[in-house]
């Protein structure tokens, strides 16, 4: 089937509001199908905006350091729900499927690369030097654990709470670098905690985003020679 | 590749189409010939006629959403190319 016939299609179905196939129409379609040179969807952007993710640098590049294929596609899912930004329903759609399908921490995944987290982590592992091997072992790292390595505060999340979470979640695990994120109204209760948390957080370096989303990375410094 | 929309086509039409894949429906769902849902493998949901996606690689069909074509990308490459 050639891309005249099916902007035809769309013509047609849009003067006469539906678009009917007849029996012969069918077969073609159904033949074009079976010989590879055509497929079915109802909204042809959501094949245009995965093609485009996948596709990206940023996809390239995660490809390159993350070789477990689970993680690599949540990082893709996390670059779509970015393109999606402003498509609040698609993007909850895509939001609940996630979360259905990879829980809580596979959601986690994809919004820390929707809300430029994970590109930001790499860039602080990369400014450390450390080797290739390193990186990618420190990246499927971060993301295999990535509730010991990160915060999401909620809208609900109460200025107390957020302190103690990332009190008990530092003190646990110790890790290199911990991540508090929050967006939007989450975001306004997460800059409340700042001064405090970076009181708290004395052995680490604080580096922050802020805007619409509120991102605190805390890097462990290098301990001080007695 | 060329993607045609099922946006726009009526749902007789794509009843019709399904029955020349070997598939059926019952007005909402994707059905199979036996008369089983035909379930989305990759986000384990039944395919509703109105939201579906037919995609080579034998016949696969899935809901339309954009984790369910990045997984099939994964699994049989941007054959969309």
């Amino acid at each position: 089937m050639s891309s005249n016939n099916f902007n035809s299609d769309i013509i047609e179905a849009t003067t006469k509001g539906v678009l009917e196939w007849s029996a012969d129409r069918i077969s073609n379609l159904v033949k074009s199908f079976k010989e590879r040179k055509l497929a079915f969807i109802k909204e042809p952007k959501t094949i245009e905006i995965v093609r485009e993710q996948y596709n990206s640098g940023e996809s390239k590049f995660y490809q390159i350091y993350i070789k477990n294929k689970q993680l690599l596609l949540l990082v893709r899912i996390g670059l779509a729900l970015r393109r999606l930004e402003k498509e609040d329903e698609k993007r909850q759609n895509l939001r609940d499927k996630l979360f259905n399908k990879y829980k809580i921490e596979g959601l986690h995944i994809a919004e820390l690369v929707e809300n430029g987290v994970l590109s930001r982590y790499v860039g602080i592992l990369i400014e450390k030097l450390i080797s290739i091997e390193d990186l990618e072992k420190e990246i499927e790292n971060f993301l295999t654990n990535i509730e010991k390595h990160t915060l999401f505060i909620q809208w609900t999340s109460k200025k107390i709470e957020i302190i103690k979470k990332a009190t008990i979640k530092i003190n646990s695990n110790s890790p290199h670098i911990f991540v508090i994120s929050g967006v939007k109204s989450a975001g306004n209760i997460l800059k409340e905690c700042v001064d405090d948390l970076r009181y708290i957080f004395k052995e680490y370096e604080m580096e922050r985003i802020t805007g619409e989303k509120e991102i605190l990375f805390f890097i462990r410094k290098m301990p001080e020679k007695y | 590749m060329d993607i045609v929309s099922l946006k726009e086509v009526s749902k007789e039409s794509k009843i019709l189409l399904l029955k020349e894949l070997g598939y059926q429906s019952d007005g909402e769902f994707v059905l199979s010939n036996a008369g089983q849902k035909v379930i989305d493998k990759y986000v384990e949901i039944p395919v509703k006629l109105n939201n579906m996606a037919i995609l080579p690689g034998s016949t696969v069909i899935l809901d339309d959403n954009e984790l369910s074509i990045t997984s099939y990308i994964e699994e049989y490459g941007d054959v969309f190319q």
